[in-house]
């Protein structure tokens, strides 16, 4: 071993686990999270429409939420896959967001049952009526039916949460140990996760967003999902890291290079989910086959059309232009400030996506959207630091954790 | 001297120490000796003279049949009603998608670091050159008229009176491919300069001395020169980057803003561009495989090379199987008979050979990846690599093919069949290919040797070293 790995001190255990700041978080963020949750569920009950506004915004939070941990589940994948060395210092942040699809999968029970039940408020195919009657869902009932949803809503979760638990059990293992078999293990493994990644993800987008409107289809539909989640997830994890390092954690540990990379990888996606985003509309826009464009026609029409300009510019033209330069990606305060934009960004997509199904012609943005937001973003903290435990944030023995400390940007 | 443990060891990678890139004990010099020897050599040998005269007659039987077909008419192919786009397009989609490899390892793969791209990127990036030249040509002789070729150009002609129509994906590929052709060969010849002054410094023929001397731009290897160069490098890299994703996407644009059921589909811009890094991928691994056995690049271009180039095609491989599963998936999910009939058709129609074709050679072939035997056994990747070529032109083929010849009305359905003018055209923009391909290797450096020394160890006190030599 030369003189530069041991230029590295190892950081001071205080420094890199929460500590007395889990229980705060806790109790703020599940207090916050289930007194929002009360208020939205009794503002859906006041509304006498068997709950259907309040599970349009439930949804639209949820798949916001979701898409944070599910990024970083993929993001997790990936890191193995290429036996990336740079992340290693920020991996163990990832690690415990995706952990949170366990807390998800709980959270995603409302949902569940209410399909289950029979109920038809949010998913309108649940209608045995309609199902009937109509032609066209009576040949996708082998698909959309509430047993085959619910069976694979169970597998999803099923594969999403045992890998993630994988990597993060791994992990902290290796904090002990210091064996690099585990890291061989987790690189082992890592292309069966990304294809069962790959596959649930587009099928759960497909379930809980595209089939909405059950009549419009697209098979770009999981990759429109997956950009926008990789995005929020970068956004999220930037932030996170931030706001450790000023409540004094992984001060020496993550430095401007690792925000810088972050960033980068915020810039691409966002170029990414403009460029799908942009291919879907146009070929529809294109073909102008009715049963394509009706999907878009509602949300290009009437209060919509706003949300719509609010996407393209705010989650890919002014974004793109913003973070392109290099000074800003390695400025942290200025990058905190463009991850919060598109954190709001993708929850506006999220509405976007899930909404107008609610309501085509109004835009339906009130106290239940705040209050599902806030509640559901309260469980998500609240999982974040329950999860995080007694936990070390950096994988203090990654074999690769001395190359993503010395790693510089040329 | 590396023996062949060492050789398979360097696919291992101990968490924590990066592996060599480059084994063998080969220094800064004797990579130069390797490399620039090839273009220093008298006279190369005999088998570089068979494949050059075979292919050269190839190409001549290109340029034959173009002038038949300028002369003739476009009837000499098999293109005719309802199969009005044969084989041109699919030769078209299948080059450009090929060249896509090169712009894929030089640019995107530098902006993630990867530094084994080194090695390959030149050998790459004149592949992508050559097979944009045989794209090219297919479009360029499609248009009937070749002589006024440039009314595909936006241009305020007083003759004309009249603009390209701007709604079109055929105008739009004229920009892309363009551009694209541009942006490659600048990337291309900049990245080559400082080993083009190498070969300068070195020969001692007077006249490679004045040609390279004019293509060196006067380079001297000063550190101002090596700063604008590493900043134009990465300028480039970065501009050509979105051009990975944009060409393809453009290509595929041609097919999907029809309103043709197979053609007209969302999935096709990521498909399409992950179809051209497979192609491209199979066609780098066909040319690299016995390149590396006849030019002694064994210890540059290593087996850990050669199993990255596998596990790329093993994940591109798999995403074109993916928006094969997308596309069935969807016709059944979206009810809509014509889309249903589409894709039965596809399986099961007269055209049933070329689809299982496809998918064999596309998303069955590659999955030998997943095991590592096949990944470092070259002959097993080389055979593969030739799968993968032939399902790749194949999936044009049966895109084109089979949603033209059975569209919405069943009495004008047809079964096409190409002339002997589409397989010699085929046939003969492979000899164009070579031919290039075999004076890159005559005269020009193949591997870009002044980038492998840059992520070679330094010396005894450098950070790589001693990553490298743990």
């Amino acid at each position: 071993m030369g003189d530069h790995h041991d230029t590295i001190s190892v950081p001071n255990d205080e420094t890199i686990r929460l500590g007395d700041i889990r229980n705060k978080l806790m109790i703020g963020g599940y207090g916050v999270g289930l007194a929002a949750m009360v208020v939205a569920l009794l503002l859906g009950m006041f509304a006498q429409d068997q709950l259907r506004h309040f599970f349009f915004a439930y949804l639209t939070s949820y798949l916001f939420f979701l898409s944070i941990s599910l990024g970083a589940l993929g993001f997790l994948a990936l890191q193995h896959l290429t036996r990336a060395g740079w992340s290693a210092s920020v991996r163990r942040i990832t690690e415990v967001i995706a952990m949170t699809l366990g807390p998800m999968a709980l959270l995603f029970l409302p949902i569940l049952f209410s399909v289950l039940s029979g109920s038809s408020v949010l998913f309108e195919w649940n209608d045995a009526e309609l199902a009937a009657s109509d032609h066209l869902l009576a040949g996708k009932e082998p698909y959309l039916n509430s047993t085959f949803f619910a069976i694979r809503a169970v597998i999803y979760f099923g594969v999403w949460i045992a890998a993630a638990w994988y990597f993060l059990s791994q992990s902290t293992a290796q904090d002990e140990s210091g064996d690099p078999k585990l890291t061989l293990r987790m690189e082992n493994k890592s292309p069966l996760v990304v294809a069962a990644f790959a596959l649930t993800v587009t099928f759960a987008s497909i379930d809980w967003a595209m089939s909405l409107d059950w009549k419009w289809f697209s098979t770009m539909f999981g990759v429109y999902f997956f950009a926008g989640a990789m995005v929020s997830f970068f956004s999220f994890t930037l932030i996170c890291c931030a706001t450790l390092q000023s409540w004094g954690k992984l001060r020496d540990v993550i430095t401007v290079e690792r925000y810088h990379d972050l960033s980068k990888f915020i810039f691409g996606f966002v170029l990414f989910w403009g460029y799908i985003a942009f291919s879907q509309y146009l070929l529809y826009w294109y073909g102008n086959i009715p049963e394509e464009t009706v999907w878009y026609l509602v949300r290009q029409n009437d209060a919509w059309r706003s949300v719509s300009l609010v996407l393209l510019f705010g989650q890919f033209i002014i974004p793109f232009l913003g973070t392109m330069s290099r000074a800003v990606r390695r400025n942290k305060a200025l990058m905190v400030g463009w991850a919060i934009f598109l954190l709001v960004m993708h929850w506006v997509d999220m509405f976007w996506l899930v909404m107008p199904q609610y309501s085509p012609e109004k835009l339906p943005l009130g106290w239940m959207e705040l209050a599902c937001l806030i509640g559901l973003g309260g469980f998500f903290i609240g999982n974040i630091a329950w999860i995080a435990a007694e936990r070390r944030l950096l994988a203090i023995r990654d074999p690769r954790l001395p190359e993503s400390l010395a790693l510089k940007n040329m | 001297m590396a023996t062949v443990d060492e050789v398979a060891d360097i696919t291992l990678e101990t968490p924590g120490k990066r592996a060599p890139l480059v084994t063998g004990g080969l220094t800064f010099s004797s990579i130069t000796e390797i490399v620039a020897g090839v273009p220093e050599q008298e006279k190369p040998p005999l088998a570089w003279y068979i494949g050059f005269s075979v292919s050269v007659a190839a190409m001549g039987m290109l340029f034959a049949l173009i002038g038949y077909l300028v002369f003739t008419g476009v009837g000499v192919w098999g293109n005719n009603v309802p199969v009005y786009w044969g084989w041109p397009i699919v030769n078209f989609v299948f080059w450009v998608g090929i060249g896509h490899a090169g712009t894929l390892i030089s640019a995107i793969l530098c902006i993630f670091r990867q530094n084994w791209r080194t090695s390959i990127n030149r050998f790459a990036e004149a592949m992508t050159i050559f097979a944009v030249c045989c794209a090219g040509i297919f479009p360029a002789v499609h248009i009937g008229r070749v002589w006024v070729f440039y009314w595909l150009f936006p241009y305020p002609s007083l003759y004309l009176n009249m603009w390209p129509n701007f709604r079109s994906p055929l105008l739009w590929d004229v920009f892309a491919v363009s551009t694209y052709a541009t942006v490659s060969i600048l990337f291309w010849y900049m990245g080559m300069i400082p080993d083009l002054a190498t070969l300068r410094d070195r020969t001692k023929s007077r006249v490679h001395q004045i040609g390279y001397s004019i293509a060196a731009l006067g380079w001297t290897g000063s550190a101002r020169q090596w700063s604008r160069y590493e900043k134009a490098y990465i300028l480039l890299a970065a501009l050509a980057a979105p051009l990975v994703l944009s060409v393809h996407t453009i290509v595929s644009f041609d097919f999907a803003v029809s309103q043709l059921p197979g053609w007209h589909t969302t999935i096709f811009p990521p498909y399409f561009v992950a179809g051209a890094v497979f192609s491209g991928f199979g066609m780098v691994l066909t040319l690299i495989v016995p390149a590396r056995e006849w030019f002694g690049l064994k210890d540059l271009v290593t087996t850990r090379h050669l199993e990255n180039i596998c596990k790329i095609l093993l994940a591109t491989g798999s995403m074109v199987g993916y928006a094969y599963a997308m596309e069935f998936f969807m016709a059944w999910y979206s009810g809509v008979p014509n889309e249903q009939f589409t894709f039965l058709n596809r399986a099961f129609g007269p055209y049933y050979w070329a689809y299982w074709t496809m998918v064999t050679c596309n998303v069955v072939v590659p999955q030998i990846f997943w095991f590592k035997k096949c990944r470092t056994t070259p002959w097993i990747m080389f055979v593969a690599s030739i799968f993968v070529n032939i399902g790749m032109w194949f999936e044009r083929f049966v895109i084109t093919v089979t949603s033209l010849s059975r569209d919405f009305l069943p009495s004008s359905w047809g079964y096409f069949e190409p002339t002997w003018v589409d397989i010699g055209m085929f046939v003969g923009s492979f000899g164009l290919f070579f031919t290039l391909f075999l004076l890159f290797l005559r005269f020009m450096p193949m591997v870009a040797m002044a980038e492998v020394k840059s992520v070679m160890p330094h010396g005894e006190h450098d950070p790589i070293a001693e990553a490298d030599h743990v």
